[in-house]
């Protein structure tokens, strides 16, 4: 096909679709205007029944905390697949020695970014631990604190280099962590059934509005779901960062 | 609409025509944080700050770093397989 007809049918099918397009767009509710009734209804409903502040914790992990556990094991899934994939064709061997493309001058580190990185490595760190347990109160939750604490990992090795990084960010933790957390959220689903109540139904004490430890099982929840997510964005770096590592045949040479 | 929200809604379009206009890939990472970071405003500016959360960093940490690494993993195996 040419250009020129190529052209043709673009300028085609944009004089057809623009009115439709136009139709539909004029039918359209105004920007901003409240539309759904479950909005409002689940912040009418969740301090009550819940005691939670962030409704959109709610959501996920309440009322509809199935979806969620779906949400969890496709994370959990994709990682997996990943991992497979890239440490498949590449092996499990630890080189401890960063890759170098030739060609392009190394530097020393500057001062000013290891001492960067040494004040908000442990800062990032603690303010996704601070995003993933107040979950229930403020915006946030499990996991955007669970990515928040992988990325301060991404600090060490942004201030303390390769070797470093690679003794501190042991496989075999995130292994357990993911795998844990994910493990963690399929029981608290389960284990109220065990009482006779339905599945992921909240039993345990709800405890008081707008304090650190409301929302009942949403806590246990939130817990597993901060460490999978934590543990499997940590595990993604890791195995990506290893595809840059020197191969063995080079830091022998 | 206020004024704050169309200005996002526009630096958000700019900067996902810069994506799509940039042609070297480690520019497009760039591009691509740039996008994130202007989304993560503008959920913001729209009141959903657990959604900009996440944006924030998926979309300008995440994403990003990932595309980073790959970009400089290609380039050594090109160079080794030169060899």
């Amino acid at each position: 096909m040419s250009p020129r007809t190529r052209l043709a049918l673009l300028c085609l099918a944009g004089a057809c679709l623009t009115v439709p397009i136009w139709k539909v767009a004029q039918a359209l509710p105004p920007f901003g205007a409240p539309t759904g009734a479950y909005g409002p209804a689940v912040n009418a409903l969740g301090p009550p029944l819940r005691h939670v502040s962030n409704m959109v914790s709610a959501v996920n992990f309440d009322f509809r905390g199935f979806d969620t556990l779906g949400e969890e094991f496709m994370l959990l899934c994709a990682v997996t697949g990943a991992v497979l994939l890239l440490r498949g064709t590449r092996g499990e061997s630890l080189a401890d020695k960063a890759g170098i493309i030739p060609g392009r001058p190394r530097e020393r580190r500057a001062d000013a970014t290891i001492l960067i990185c040494r004040i908000f490595g442990p800062l990032t760190l603690v303010f996704g631990l601070y995003m993933a347990l107040h979950a229930t109160v403020t915006p946030g939750g499990g996991f955007q604190g669970g990515v928040v604490a992988a990325s301060g990992l991404l600090m060490v090795y942004l201030g303390e280099g390769y070797e470093t990084w690679r003794k501190l960010v042991r496989s075999r933790v995130l292994d357990v962590m993911e795998a844990g957390g994910a493990l963690l959220f399929a029981m608290a689903g389960l284990s109220p059934m065990l009482t006779g109540a339905a599945f992921m139904q909240n039993v345990l004490p709800l405890g008081a509005f707008k304090d650190m430890l409301s929302g009942g099982l949403m806590l246990v929840e939130n817990v597993g779901v901060g460490f999978a997510v934590a543990g499997g964005f940590a595990m993604l770096f890791l195995e990506f960062m290893e595809e840059t590592r020197a191969l063995k045949s080079e830091t022998q040479e | 609409m206020s004024l704050i929200l169309g200005l996002l809604l526009g630096l958000a379009a700019l900067a996902g025509l810069g994506v799509v206009l940039s042609r070297d890939p480690r520019r497009q990472v760039m591009a691509m944080a740039a996008n994130g970071l202007a989304l993560t405003l503008l959920f913001f500016a729209l009141q959903a700050p657990d959604v900009a959360l996440s944006e924030l960093t998926v979309g300008t940490a995440a994403t990003p770093l990932l595309f980073l690494v790959t970009l400089a993993a290609v380039r050594m195996n090109r160079v080794r397989q030169r060899k």
